[in-house]
C-alpha cells in the first residue's frame, strides 16, 4: 500500500483551506483505488449487460439449445452457422436489408448534406431551423411507425387522400412488394436524416472562412468552391455520420414490426426482424445466438474495412 | 436482440430442466386462501373482452374475495405469443393466469409453463355442463379430433371466451337475407360493390402478423373442404395443398381478394371493424368478441342510435359451400407454474367461481361470450348482443388449427404465404405449396430440441 499523501505546498491557499484527512483515510483509499472504487459499478454493469450476454451467447450458438423447451444444450459444433450461411431464406432476408440499408442510407446523405449545406449560408433563423428539422430524430420510431402508417394507409391515409386531390390514383403504399419497401426507406430517411444534417451542419461550420477569402479572390466559381473546400473538408465527418446510420439500418427492427410485420409476404423482412422470429416464434435458441453473433461479426467487419478507408482518406 | 435472446436463455437454461418436460400438477382441492390483499393477473392482448373482463371480475368476484384485486395486463395481438412465452423461457411470469390461444396450450403443456387441473377440473367443475368439443379445444391436450372430446385426456385450462367469426353484411344494400352458401355469397358481394360506389364487396383478415391471413385461408380451406393436416400422420404436404385447398386458395386470392378494398392487404379486427362502422364494405367477417364496436352510434357513420345501425347490419353465421365448418376462436385461462402458491390457489379459486352457471350468464350479459351450455342458452346471452345467437347456432360447426408445440412457427409461415398471396407476391399456388413444404418441415424437426428453425 502507498504511504500517506504528501501534502503540496505549491498552492499555499488550498493547504490552508484543505480539511484533514480522516485518520487512516489516504492510506485506503489511492488515487488508484478512488478510481477503481468509482469505475467498478459502471465496468461491473457493462460486463453484466453487455460481455456475459455476448460470451452465452457466443456458447449457445454452437448448441441446440432451446429457451423453452429447456433441456440440456447439446454441442452442435458449427451446425447452426452452416445452416444459416447456407440458408436461402437468409440469403433473401440479407439481399432486402442491403437494398434498405444502401437505399436508406444513401438518401439520408443527399438529403441531410443538402439541407445542411442550404442552412449553413444563412445567417438569420439558422437555430431555429435547425432545431426543426431535429424533431423527428427526437421520436421513439415506434411512435414515427405508427403515425407512418396511419399516414400511408392506402383508404384513410393523408397521403393517399393528397394524392386524391391532385387527381393521382391512390398507392399501396404498405401492401405492395415494390412500394413496401420504398416505404420503409421513405420512413426512415423522414426520421434520420437530421442526424446526416446535423453532423455536415457541424463539418461545413467548421470549414476555415479564409479559404473560401481566397477563392473568392482568386474569383472561384461557386460550384469549384463547393467541390475543391467544401466536400473535402466535409467528407470525412459525412463518412463517419454514413457508418453510424449503416450499422443503425443494418439491425433496423421497430420500423418494419410497426409498418408491414415483414410484408406483404417477407419481402420487408430484415435480418433483425427474421431473427426476431427464430429467437421467440420458434424459440430456436442456438440458432438464433449464431445468426445474432454473424450479423455482429458482420458490423464489426465492415465497419473495420470502412474505417482504414476513413484513415487512409484521412492520411491522404 | 443478442441480449434479449440471451436473457431468455438464461432464464431457461440449465441441466435439470430435461427432466421438467411436462407441467406440473395442480391440486385436487382449492389449497387455504389468502387473507391478505392479493392481486390476480391476468395476461391477453388488448381488445374489447380484456377490458370487460377486468371490469367485471373486480365488480363480481370481489363481492366474495374483498382482498383481492384483478389486473387483466395486455399487449398488442401481435405481441400477445412472446409476451407470455418469453416470461415462460424465463421461468418467472408477471402473471398468474395466461390466457391463451387455442393453440399454445400444446407448446406451454410440453414446457411444463401451465399447470395441470385435470383433478383439481374432476373435483370441482362441471364437466358435463359445457359443449364437449369447447371443453377439449380450450383445456385439452393433446388435441381432440373437431367436434371430439377425450374424456380421459388431461385438462389444462377452462374456458374463458368462446368465439368464432360471424358474417356481417348490410341489410339496405344486399337484403335481408344473407347469402347462404360461399359461391353465392362472392355473387351477392360482386354486385353491391358494382351497384354501390365506393363501397366494397368484401372485407376480411389479411394481415400479416397475429394468425390473420392465415385464419382467413383455413375458414375458406374448411368450406371448400379441405384439411390443414393429418394429426395422427403429422402430414401437411399433400393435405394442405390438396385440390381442395388449391380450390380454396383460387377462391381466396382470385374471387374474394378483388372484391376488397384497395390496400386493405394489412387489415385485422380493427380494419375490418373500421370499414363496416364507415360503410365501407356490403358484406364483412370479424370475430364475434370483437364486434361490440359496430352498435355504438359512437364509432359508427350508420346511425346515430344502435337501433338505426341495426337496421342496416345484420350478422349470420358462416355461408356453407362444400362443408359448414367454421374457425374455432376464443381462449381458455390456465395456471402459471410459476406464480407464487397463494396466487396459483387464488388462481384455481377464480377458475371455480368464473365457471358456474350463474356467473357465466351474467359474464355472457358483460359482454363475454359462454362455453358452458346453459349460459349458452341463456336469454342473458342471446340477447345481450345480436350476434350472440351466431355464435350459439355456430358451436357445431367448429374447427381448430394445429395444437401442437410448433404452433407459433406454423403460424407465422401460413400467415406470410396467405399475405404474399393476398397481396401479389406470390402466386397462389406456389404460396400453398410453399405453406405446406415450410410447415411440413417445421413439424418433421419438431422432435428434436433446439437448432434449426430458419
Amino acid at each position: 500500500m502507498s504511504g500517506p499523501a504528501p501534502l503540496t505546498t505549491d498552492q499555499p491557499g488550498q493547504v490552508a483551506s484543505a480539511t484533514p484527512p480522516a485518520p487512516g483515510w489516504s492510506r485506503r483509499l489511492s488515487d488508484r483505488g478512488l478510481a477503481v472504487t468509482f469505475i467498478s459499478p459502471a465496468l461491473l454493469l457493462l460486463l453484466a449487460m453487455s460481455v456475459f450476454p455476448l460470451l452465452w451467447a457466443l456458447y449457445l450458438s454452437f448448441t441446440d439449445y432451446s429457451a423453452t423447451r429447456g433441456g440440456p444444450a447439446h454441442f452442435v459444433g458449427f451446425e447452426n452457422y452452416i445452416a444459416i450461411l447456407t440458408s436461402a431464406q437468409v440469403h433473401l432476408r440479407a439481399w432486402t436489408t442491403l437494398i434498405y440499408v444502401v437505399g436508406a442510407v444513401a438518401l439520408q446523405t443527399v438529403l441531410g448534406f443538402s439541407i445542411a449545406y442550404l442552412i449553413s449560408r444563412r445567417t438569420h433563423g439558422r437555430g431555429v431551423l435547425t432545431t426543426l428539422f431535429l424533431v423527428p430524430m427526437m421520436l421513439s420510431p415506434v411512435v414515427v411507425g405508427l403515425f407512418w402508417r396511419f399516414m400511408l394507409d392506402a383508404q384513410f391515409g393523408v397521403i393517399n387522400s393528397m394524392l386524391g386531390s391532385l387527381g393521382l390514383g391512390q398507392v399501396e403504399w404498405l401492401t405492395r412488394q415494390r412500394t413496401a419497401l420504398i416505404s420503409l426507406i421513405v420512413v426512415d430517411t423522414w426520421q434520420w436524416t437530421p442526424f446526416i444534417m446535423l453532423i455536415a451542419l457541424a463539418g461545413l461550420t467548421a470549414v476555415p472562412k479564409y479559404l473560401y477569402e481566397a477563392a473568392s479572390i482568386d474569383r472561384a466559381s461557386e460550384w469549384f468552391r463547393f467541390r475543391t473546400i467544401t466536400l473535402p473538408l466535409v467528407w470525412p465527418l459525412l463518412l463517419i455520420a454514413v457508418l453510424f446510420r449503416a450499422i443503425e439500418a443494418f439491425r433496423l427492427f421497430d420500423l418494419v414490426y410497426i409498418l408491414t410485420s415483414g410484408g406483404p409476404g417477407v419481402s420487408t423482412e430484415t435480418l433483425s426482424f427474421h431473427v426476431y422470429k427464430v429467437a421467440f416464434l420458434g424459440f430456436n435458441t442456438g440458432t438464433a445466438s449464431a445468426y445474432g453473433i454473424l450479423m455482429v461479426l458482420i458490423v464489426i467487419v465492415l465497419a473495420q474495412l470502412y474505417l482504414r478507408y476513413l484513415n487512409k482518406l484521412k492520411e491522404d | 436482440m443478442l441480449v434479449a435472446t440471451t436473457m431468455a436463455a438464461c432464464g431457461g437454461g440449465g441441466e435439470d430442466d430435461g427432466a421438467k418436460a411436462s407441467a406440473p400438477k395442480a391440486p385436487a382441492t382449492i389449497p387455504e386462501l389468502t387473507k391478505d390483499p392479493l392481486t390476480l393477473s391476468f395476461i391477453w392482448f388488448d381488445w374489447p373482452p380484456a377490458h370487460a373482463l377486468e371490469d367485471f371480475a373486480n365488480a363480481e368476484y370481489t363481492k366474495e374475495r374483498s382482498n383481492v384485486t384483478i389486473k387483466v395486463k395486455t399487449v398488442p395481438n401481435a405481441n400477445w405469443h412472446d409476451a407470455m412465452f418469453t416470461q415462460f423461457a424465463a421461468h418467472k411470469t408477471d402473471f398468474d393466469i395466461p390466457i391463451l390461444d387455442s393453440q399454445h396450450i400444446g407448446e406451454a403443456v410440453t414446457n411444463g409453463n401451465i399447470l395441470d387441473i385435470t383433478d383439481f377440473v374432476k373435483k370441482n367443475i362441471d364437466v358435463k355442463a359445457y359443449n364437449p368439443y369447447l371443453l377439449a379445444a380450450y383445456g385439452q391436450y393433446p388435441q381432440a379430433e373437431t367436434g371430439q372430446r377425450d374424456e380421459n385426456a388431461s385438462l389444462y385450462g377452462l374456458p374463458l371466451l368462446g368465439d368464432t367469426w360471424t358474417m356481417i353484411y348490410r341489410k339496405d344494400l344486399i337484403g335481408d337475407k344473407p347469402p347462404q352458401t360461399w359461391d353465392e355469397m362472392i355473387s351477392v358481394a360482386e354486385k353491391c360493390q358494382a351497384d354501390n360506389p365506393g363501397v366494397s364487396g368484401l372485407a376480411f383478415h389479411q394481415a400479416n402478423g397475429s394468425d390473420a391471413a392465415a385464419v382467413t385461408y383455413n375458414t375458406v380451406n374448411g368450406v371448400y373442404g379441405g384439411n390443414l393436416w393429418d394429426a395422427k400422420t403429422r402430414k401437411i404436404d399433400g393435405i394442405v395443398n390438396d385440390a381442395a385447398g388449391q380450390e380454396a386458395m383460387d377462391v381466396l386470392v382470385n374471387k374474394m381478394k378483388p372484391l376488397t378494398a384497395k390496400g386493405s392487404g394489412n387489415w385485422f379486427i380493427d380494419e375490418v371493424n373500421a370499414a363496416v362502422a364507415q360503410g365501407k364494405a356490403c358484406i364483412a367477417f370479424n370475430w364475434i368478441a370483437a364486434s361490440g364496436g359496430l352498435l355504438d352510434p359512437k364509432q359508427s357513420t350508420l346511425g346515430t342510435t344502435r337501433e338505426q345501425i341495426l337496421d342496416k347490419l345484420g350478422f349470420a353465421p358462416l355461408p356453407t359451400q362444400k362443408t359448414n365448418l367454421v374457425p374455432l376462436g376464443g381462449m381458455g385461462m390456465h395456471v402459471s407454474a410459476y406464480s407464487p402458491q397463494a396466487n396459483q390457489a387464488e388462481a384455481l379459486n377464480f377458475m371455480k367461481w368464473f365457471e358456474q352457471a350463474d356467473i357465466q350468464k351474467k359474464w355472457a350479459a358483460a359482454g363475454g361470450v359462454p362455453a358452458r351450455t346453459d349460459a349458452l342458452e341463456s336469454p342473458e346471452f342471446l340477447n345481450a348482443g345480436p350476434f350472440n345467437k351466431v355464435y350459439a347456432d355456430s358451436v357445431p360447426r367448429m374447427r381448430d388449427m394445429w395444437n401442437v408445440p410448433e404452433y407459433a412457427r406454423l403460424i407465422d409461415i401460413e400467415n406470410t404465404n396467405v399475405n404474399a398471396a393476398l397481396n401479389g407476391a406470390k402466386k397462389p399456388k406456389d404460396a400453398l405449396d410453399d405453406i405446406a413444404k415450410e410447415q411440413q418441415g417445421v413439424l418433421d424437426a419438431g422432435s428434436g430440441k433446439g437448432g434449426g428453425g430458419l
